[in-house]
């Protein structure tokens, strides 16, 4: 079944969406951007330009370069509203024989109907290069105060790029479906949109079928290049009481200051200050001037406070004006660039005295939401449910916390990590930590810690009948599963005689959430201490090993090896033991050091002596993944 | 007779159960293979996203490396002439072609500029000038080089264009 596009046609830049493997995605265009500017041209050289390539050449060419259509797509020309916008245009209008908008490329008058259509039968070819697919069906989205004649015309502009349109539907409700708020009944909804040059606020109100626009409200030109512009003033204002130079008669130099402006904007979401620092940006006789300034977040928001009051005050008048109290909005959700910046987030946030929507990237939002309806539509006519749904049927869950067992010196070693998704299952082998160890306890436990006291124990057993063996040969195979229902079944066999023990816990991996959330804090709070714990325990138990393992070759092959390298490595031994039961780290990994480093004189002289007898043997047991602490 | 009839009905109970069972299994299978062949996928697509990443990652850390070489050229540019013959300036500037032959071997190439004509798919326009006897639509001069990648766009480069 071919992709169907979810579009977000904008005033100043579209976006497409499609649903990807089950998951709704923004397309790319073909020159790797997901923002399309919403701009037209006819270049000098007679071609026809799109998105970013037309903004490019559009100084050198205004006339000829065609934005911001959306505004008076669908309306009379006559229109007092229109009329104002016409006259901040670059380029040629005038009133068509209907009474409808023309405007002039080139030689020609087009419609804005024709205009949109070339933006978005760009959109189609670039997704169906992308997509490697034709492409026919599209939903396409529009402000919810658009009325049917600007329905029809942004229909119609779909029709004409090659599109069979299955719905136009309202940007703002396109964006709480991106959020999946439409599924709930009688839920009021506000959608923050804060663009690029527009602000829009909207007020929904959602009913089992449908969602109905209560009020809309906002500002035709407001928006993130307001913000840039505050920056580029005070750049100026700056440089000119500094250096007594004014920037903003030197186009280049004003080039560069628009380009770090809105750099500068953008760091400052994240960060607290930014340099800006652009060096020779002019000179005078004394010789070259740069400009270096920092900016701090709150200068910032001192600079642009008044723009996002506007904001604040036309959501109020908004609301004001369907009599509803800010306090019946059940969610909020931001859409457009712009309210990336946190004090416009830390503003409605503060309006609203509620947590804000914003886990989908607020320029996508709209676009994504129209290609979850075109799903749903599709669905729909198709009988089945829509692919986002059907994930939510089959909704997996994860572990909320690592499981694992506990080994040697009281470590607790991972089986299956947290956030795993469920079933699954993980095989280890482990191995004994004592001569002759009869039986193993398995100790399951669950939580971050690495220490196994700190964890919570869910479940023990023994798995017993253990041949006689030195410790670490037998080979304890240990099988976590866990089913679908969060079912934990632990399984030990001993690979020698086969013989299985296993315990199954129900319930018990499911902790309260509360518990969860504070097992994890501990976690976190004691990350530091946990890790030298760990590290000590890890420290004597290979001191440990060395211990054993020296002393075993020495009893063993002792008589192969020199008096005086046996006395070398007994001394070594000896010092090792005396701190490998303290608690100085250091200690430990420096005598461990001292002792595996004699000990290979052992392994040298023996060498050396096998070799004189029998030139090839098999050296010792391989080393084991892990050790059971003793019982 | 009757218990005939009561066999006849549970045998056809059981036979609607064997095929309810059936279609269960039916589509059971087919959901668990369409899951496997998901997963299998899904792990074709993620290497090559991630080849994709990495690609990525490799050029927006050299676009942020780009306005660093801008000014520094900025700075060549506007050196005067009796400082270029300094040995010391000489070598600062060293250090700039040292970043520009770092980003030719990572397959990054200059946009040519000045005399071409303007091409809206290398070039950003930032300023239209009158320049008499100069055909209309040649770059005059270059604002800020642009440049490619293995080939492809990596920033277009700011120019001054003949009216």
């Amino acid at each position: 079944m071919s992709k169907i596009l979810g579009i977000d046609l904008g005033t100043s830049i579209s976006k497409m969406a499609s649903i990807i493997n089950g998951e709704p995605k923004c397309i790319e265009s073909r020159e790797g951007l997901i923002l399309t500017p919403s701009i037209i041209a006819l270049s000098k050289a007679g071609e026809r330009l799109v998105g970013v390539l037309a903004e490019r050449q559009a100084i050198t060419n205004p006339k000829n370069t065609i934005h911001s259509v959306k505004r008076f797509i669908g309306r009379r020309y006559s229109d007092p509203e229109v009329q104002r916008e016409l006259k901040l245009l670059s380029y040629e209008t005038r009133e068509r024989q209907d009474g409808e908008v023309e405007v002039k490329m080139g030689d020609k008058w087009y419609t804005p109907i024709e205009i949109s259509a070339m933006i978005l039968q760009k959109l189609k070819l670039d997704a169906e290069e992308k997509l490697g697919e034709k492409i026919t069906d599209a939903v396409i989205t529009c402000p919810a105060n658009f009325d049917d004649s600007q329905r029809k015309a942004t229909k119609a502009a779909g029709e004409i790029a090659g599109f069979n349109v299955l719905r136009i539907i309202n940007e703002p409700t396109a964006a709480a479906l991106s959020y999946g708020f439409t599924k709930k009944s009688n839920q009021q909804i506000v959608v923050y949109d804060f663009g690029g040059g527009t602000f829009d606020i909207s007020v929904l109100n959602t009913t089992p079928e449908t969602v109905e626009v209560m009020a809309t409200g906002g500002e035709p030109h407001l928006g993130g290049r307001d913000f840039d512009q505050r920056i580029i003033n005070w750049l100026i204002e700056q440089f000119k009481k500094g250096e007594g130079i004014d920037l903003s008669k030197d186009p280049l130099a004003l080039q560069r200051i628009r380009e770090a402006a809105e750099k500068a904007k953008i760091e400052l979401s994240s960060a607290l200050e930014t340099e800006i620092n652009l060096p020779f940006i002019s000179a005078d006789s004394a010789g070259p001037k740069h400009l270096l300034y920092k900016l701090s977040r709150a200068d910032f928001e001192n600079l642009s406070r008044d723009l996002i009051e506007l904001s604040i005050k036309r959501t109020e008048k908004t609301l004001g004006e369907i009599k509803m109290n800010k306090a019946d909005i059940e969610e909020i959700v931001l859409v457009g660039g712009t309210t990336l910046i946190p004090a416009v987030r830390a503003a409605v946030k503060n309006f609203f005295g509620k947590e804000l929507n914003k886990s989908i990237n607020p320029e996508e939002v709209v676009a994504i939401g129209a290609a979850i309806e075109a799903e749903i539509l599709r669905a729909k006519t198709e009988g089945r449910a829509p692919e986002g749904d059907v994930k939510s049927v089959l909704l997996l869950d994860v572990l909320p916390l690592s499981l694992g067992i506990e080994t040697l010196g009281g470590v607790s070693t991972q089986m299956i990590a947290k956030n795993t998704t469920i079933p699954t299952a993980k095989t280890q082998i482990f191995s004994t930590a004592a001569e002759n160890q009869p039986s193993v306890e398995i100790n399951i436990l669950q939580g971050e810690r690495p220490m196994a006291s700190d964890n919570r124990s869910i479940g023990r057993f023994i798995l017993d009948g253990i041949p006689p063996a030195p410790r670490g040969i037998p080979q304890v195979e240990v099988i976590f599963d866990v089913d679908a229902n969060g079912i934990l079944t632990v399984t030990a066999k001993d690979k020698a005689t086969g013989k299985t023990q296993f315990i199954r816990i129900e319930g018990s991996i499911g902790l309260s959430k509360e518990e969860i959330e504070k097992m994890k804090r501990e976690a976190e709070l004691h990350a530091e201490e946990d890790k030298r714990k760990r590290e000590l325990v890890e420290a004597k138990n290979l001191a440990d090993n060395l211990v054993y393992v020296t002393e075993k070759t020495l009893r063993d092959e002792g008589d192969k090896i020199s008096a005086e390298t046996k006395k070398e490595v007994e001394d070594k031994v000896n010092e090792l033991k005396k701190v490998k039961d303290g608690d100085n780290i250091e200690d430990i990994k420096q005598k461990t050091a001292e002792l595996s480093q004699t000990v290979q004189k052992i392994g040298a002289e023996m060498y050396k002596t096998n070799q004189e007898k029998k030139p090839d043997q098999d050296q010792g047991p391989k080393a084991e993944e892990g050790e059971y602490k003793e019982k | 007779m009757v218990q005939e009839d009561k066999n006849k009905e549970k045998e056809s109970n059981l036979e609607a159960l064997l095929q309810e069972c059936r279609k269960q299994k039916d589509e059971y299978l087919a959901g668990w293979q369409r899951a496997r062949a998901d997963f299998l996928n899904y792990k074709k697509e993620e290497i090559e996203r991630m080849g994709e990443i990495l690609k990525c990652a490799g050029e927006e850390f050299i676009l942020k490396i780009l306005p660093i070489l801008d000014n520094l050229d900025l700075a060549e540019k506007k050196l005067p002439e009796d400082l270029k013959k300094d040995d010391n300036v000489k070598g600062l500037l060293l250090i700039k072609t040292q970043i520009s032959d770092f980003l030719k071997a990572q397959g990054v190439e200059e946009i040519k500029t000045v005399g071409e004509k303007f091409d809206p798919n290398l070039h950003e326009a930032v300023e239209q000038v009158e320049v008499k006897n100069k055909e209309s639509g040649v770059i005059i001069e270059e604002a800020q080089k642009g440049y490619k990648i293995n080939g492809r766009l990596l920033r277009p480069a700011g120019v001054k264009v003949v009216n």
